[in-house]
């Protein structure tokens, strides 16, 4: 059961928390092709190492990003989506 | 055995290091045979002190097996105590009237016929049921009828009483697993630290191996020495203890599990310190099992715990100055020492003096050759040199390793190294915010234990934000001292093996695997350790590799010709130790969520179901009557259960319009208008309707079981970017519910509603309103998942069980009734309306669903537009369509649509039936269903498979009801 620090509350149990998947980048619906498409919705890096993934907080309702290794799970950083980041 | 042997010649007079009242004596029995103890005794130490040696019979060859470790570590002394099985029996304490058992021997354990397996042995290697039982495969369940009842545990009774069991969460800075003089030190150091500290040990007290020690130390006899530390320890106002206590697993971020009686500890620490020590382990020689064998410290343990003398004459294997140790120990006891055989060449000489000047012969040097004994350990063949001699003794007593307790440093992260010098895996490298001291991390000599347990402590305090710069230079001389010391460590553990293997001589004590099973394991290409563990089943019986890990280790590498430290090790997983199912189960801990109505429908006959985590009304009794009133009368249905939004701000109609398939910019105040959302896939995720009460308010509706889903789900968008000046609220429990329909719904409502024209042209069909009904301020949706006239009324929750009385107060004149779930499925597939997920699933788009005509491909984009695109260029493969069953047959939810084809009954799948009825309204059966493209047209016929029969069903358009219609509109 890993702490996760909501960017609102503060560390909590993991157990409070949903895991939102990666945080991907959607392609513009003009220019995708039913190939690129699928690529986004389904195909996932896995990475062994710093992943950026979104959670949302179940007791708040906050929607944030963290930082995770995938491996030691040691969480890096957790914030809230801003544009420029 | 005489009956009733009150405390025999076997007990040791009283000593302050006993745990014992010898005031309270109890009476239990034993294969039914009564046997006294005194308060304080273990099942074990009691039996042993009536003489008992013969606790078990071996899981394979059913050789006796006596104590060996009296820790609760090894496999030997499990019983059956009344309906539990599998209970240690050298750690249990002795309850008065406890009903013990022995297992695995029949009919007795003092003659138990299947030890004859022994004699075959031959004829059973190895992995043999493997082998001998797989063909023919169809007798696999007799074999397996026999096999179970030949080698087994305990019993489990299947009418055992439920029990109460629990969870308990804990918080501390630092957590020290193992209150032996490495945690101790540790826990103190952390404490004042002013670190709030968390103490944990397995056994009913503190102390650790001096616990059971009396060597002197500074002028005392060691336990003295520790109850000095545990007093300190205990009366530390930052230090909480919990003794009895089995840390069972260590978890990411340092979430530990723990058992203490029916309580399952789920403890989250800051920092944690590993002192669990060390196991001693058994040696690999020729007959190692028999009774009468026991591990040094388990000696000890029967000598000063319980004040229990294990055997009359006595022979000492040591390694180590504890061997020695428990050799004066005996010797102080009035026990015969007919030997120690010293495995090191250089003994510790002080030690070694104080027995020679008591007489005692120790041979150095020396090896073990074998055992032998018939019921019990007779004599022992001693190596040294090239002179081989037999001596004659009943205790056999064995001081030759230790292997760290490191599971929680595996479950860790920590790397485990293996130290040639110690002949022992030691932890190299650890990860943050964990530590290790003590015999955990190979170090047996106390002062040297203390240094590494105060260091730990400190180090421990200070990676969870504790401690000054006084902490800080303590922990950089500490470090420095446990170097040098670590530098000068002397093996306590035997590195070598016999030279040959022997014909039983047990590697492996769980599971009968002796040195040459694991040598044809090898032979077998099993020659790692993860595989060799898997075929042979070594490590994976009661002690779960704590007796055995390391001798299979050394075996393994013996014949593989490697060294152990390119064997390797198995890793450790949770649980440790055995854990009861029940505290791992504990109380249901399962969030019930209720509706403001929800006693009425107790009171009013209902029959619940669950809905999701929700409770809602099945049915009241008859849901056909409930059906008929709805469409002949008036009736009521609590709804509360419904997903309920408020969308407030300005952008709340370009939010409608990304979410929802359909249009929304030109829904007028006071209009209410169905709605379909997608995910991203394309795929329906939620159905509901949405209200236009202002310019900037949105009422909207979602599905019971969608609510939160939705919720989370719009979140997840408004707050990644979209910017749009909207607040969205869940107001699922701030609302009440209900759904009060029929041709007299408009009749009941009036007599209870002020303050609106209920007439059909001032409050048509899809529009909403605000009224106040029965005195409460209440919002009013005409809409119609039933097919008749209908009003849903959503009300204050606190006051949603007064406007549900004050409505069915209002029907009566009409014989209005409630109605449940039940009737509404029927009520709403009459009427052609999908439930989302049963009638569709993860794959289902809204073109294929029959949803296709609310789909606005040219609207701007909307969750799933892109995907849906994509699919309608696809092309369309399957459709959700309605039919009828003209045989009348009921088929099931989930029956196959199916046509000839290579399947393995030669049908093969075509679709299936996601919701189906006898309908009493139209009087025939009707069901809506999944078909190919192409088959969806009226009057087309397809196969059903309903329970192993072939039946047609026929394809309907939808609605089945009202299709004009009129009776929603009316």
């Amino acid at each position: 059961m890993i702490l996760l620090p909501c960017p609102n509350c503060g560390a909590r149990n993991v157990s409070e928390f949903r895991f939102g998947g990666e945080v991907t980048k959607q392609p513009a619906p003009d220019q995708t092709t039913p190939a690129s498409w699928a690529r986004y919705l389904y195909m996932r890096k896995n990475v062994l190492g710093v992943q950026r993934e979104w959670w949302y907080h179940n007791a708040c309702g906050s929607w944030f990003i963290a930082e995770r290794h995938t491996k030691t799970q040691e969480i890096q950083s957790t914030y809230f989506y801003s544009p420029e980041k | 055995m005489t009956s009733s042997p009150i405390i025999t010649n076997r007990r040791l007079p009283s000593s302050p290091s006993q745990t014992l009242n010898r005031q309270k004596v109890v009476t239990f029995t034993f294969d039914g045979k009564e046997y006294s103890a005194y308060e304080g005794d273990t099942i074990a130490s009691a039996l042993a002190a009536a003489s008992v040696t013969t606790f078990s019979r071996s899981f394979k060859y059913h050789r006796r097996r006596g104590l060996l470790c009296a820790a609760g570590n090894c496999p030997n002394c499990l019983v059956q105590v009344a309906d539990e099985p599998n209970v240690r029996s050298c750690t249990a304490p002795v309850q008065p009237g406890m009903a013990v058992r022995s297992q695995n021997a029949w009919p007795s354990l003092d003659t138990d016929v299947m030890s004859l397996t022994q004699l075959v042995d031959r004829f059973l290697p190895v992995g043999f049921y493997y082998k001998a039982f797989m063909r023919p495969r169809a007798l696999w369940p007799l074999y397996e009828r026999i096999l179970r009842r030949a080698a087994g545990l305990g019993e489990v009774v299947p009418d055992s009483k439920p029990g109460y069991f629990d969870k308990v969460y804990k918080h501390a800075d630092v957590a020290v697993i193992g209150g032996g003089p490495a945690g101790l030190k540790a826990a103190m150091a952390a404490a004042n630290a002013s670190a709030h500290v968390l103490l944990m040990d397995t056994e009913p007290a503190l102390g650790g191996h001096l616990r059971y020690a009396t060597h002197d130390i500074g002028g005392h006899p060691a336990y003295e020495y520790a109850a000095n530390l545990i007093e300190q320890v205990s009366n530390h106002p930052g230090i909480e203890v919990m003794t009895g206590t089995t840390a069972i697993g260590r978890y990411d971020h340092n979430w530990i599990g723990a058992q203490t009686e029916n309580r399952l500890v789920k403890l989250r620490a800051q920092s944690l310190v590993v002192s669990t020590g060390a196991y001693e382990i058994p040696a690999l020689f020729e007959n190692n099992d028999l009774p009468g064998i026991m591990l040094a410290s388990g000696v000890r343990r029967l000598l000063h715990l319980w004040g229990v003398v294990p055997g009359q004459r006595a022979v000492v294997v040591s390694a180590n100055p504890r061997g020695l140790q428990t050799a004066l120990d005996l010797l102080k006891s009035g026990i015969q020492v007919a030997a120690v055989a010293e495995l090191r060449s250089a003994p510790e000489i002080p030690l070694v003096e104080q027995l020679k000047a008591a007489g005692v012969n120790v041979i150095a040097n020396a090896s073990i050759v074998k055992a032998n004994g018939g019921g019990r350990v007779e004599n022992v063949t001693l190596k040294s040199g090239s002179q081989i001699q037999e001596i004659a003794c009943d205790l056999l007593v064995l001081s030759s390793g230790y292997m760290p307790a490191s599971e929680l440093l595996f479950q860790s992260g920590a790397k485990l190294t293996w130290d040639e010098t110690l002949n022992e895996f030691t932890p190299s490298s650890l990860p943050e915010k964990v530590f290790a001291a003590g015999e955990t991390a190979g170090t047996h000599t106390l002062s040297d234990i203390e240094l590494e347990g105060e260091l730990a402590g400190l180090q421990a305090a200070l990676s969870a934000g504790f401690g000054d710069d006084t902490v800080r230079a303590r922990i950089g001389a500490l470090v420095e001292k446990v170097h040098e010391q670590r530098a000068k460590r002397a093996p306590w553990t035997i590195g070598d093996l016999p030279e040959v293997a022997g014909k039983k001589d047990f590697v492996c004590f769980c599971e009968d695997v002796t040195r040459k099973d694991v040598k044809q394991s090898i032979d077998e290409g099993y020659d790692s350790m993860e595989l060799l563990k898997r075929y042979s089943t070594i490590s994976m019986g009661p002690c779960q590799g704590k007796m055995c890990n390391m001798t299979a280790m050394r075996v393994c590498a013996h014949y593989n010709q490697q060294t152990i430290a390119e064997t390797g090790t198995t890793t450790s997983r949770p649980p440790i130790k055995t854990v009861t199912m029940g505290a791992l189960g504990g109380r249901l801990m399962t969030p019930v969520r209720v509706t403001p109505m929800h006693d009425w429908h107790l009171a009013h006959g209902a029959k619940m179901m669950n809905s999701g985590v929700w409770k809602r009304p099945e049915h009241y009794g008859d849901p056909t009557a409930e059906v008929r009133a709805v469409r002949e009368g008036v009736a009521l249905i609590d709804i509360s259960t419904l997903g309920k939004l408020h969308l407030h701000g300005p952008d709340a109609p370009v939010l409608l319009e990304r979410l929802y398939v359909n249009r929304w910019r030109k829904l007028g105040i006071g209009r209410v208008r169905y709605g379909v959302m997608l995910n991203n896939e394309g795929v329906v995720m939620d159905d509901g309707v949405a209200a236009c009460l202002s310019d900037d308010f949105y009422y909207i509706t979602a599905t019971s079981s969608g609510a939160t889903a939705v919720y989370e789900w719009i979140e997840s968008y408004l707050q990644s970017g979209w910017m749009l000046n909207v607040h969205l609220l869940d107001a699922t429990e701030l609302r009440a519910a209900m759904n009060l329909t029929g041709p007299f719904a408009r009749e009941v409502l009036a007599k209870v509603t002020e303050g609106v024209d209920l007439s059909s042209t001032a409050f048509p069909y899809m529009h909403a309103r605000q009224a106040t009904i029965a005195g409460v301020p209440a919002l009013l949706l005409r809409v119609g998942f039933t097919g008749e006239l209908g009003y849903e009324i959503h009300v204050p929750s606190g006051f949603g069980l007064q406007v549900w009385e004050a409505l069915m107060e209002a029907g009566k004149a009409h014989n209005i009734k409630p109605f449940g779930v039940e009737a509404q499925r029927v009520l709403r597939l009459e009427k052609g309306h999908i439930i989302v997920g049963q009638d569709t699933d993860g794959m289902s788009n809204p073109l294929e669903a029959g949803l296709e005509g609310l789909v606005k491909l040219d609207k701007d984009d909307f969750i799933g537009k892109t995907s849906l695109v994509f699919a309608h260029e696809h092309g369309i493969e399957n459709r959700l369509v309605g039919f009828e069953m003209p045989d009348g047959t009921l088929p099931e939810e989930g029956n196959q649509i199916v046509q000839p084809g290579k399947g393995p009954i030669g049908l093969e799948i075509i679709g299936r039936v996601t919701s189906v009825r006898r309908s009493p309204t139209l009087n025939k059966v009707i069901g809506l269903c999944w078909l190919p493209d192409g088959m969806n047209n009226p009057g087309q016929e397809f196969t059903i498979r309903v329970r192993g029969e072939l039946k047609t069903g026929r394809v309907v358009i939808l609605p089945f009801y009202d299709p004009e219609n009129a009776r929603l509109n009316a």
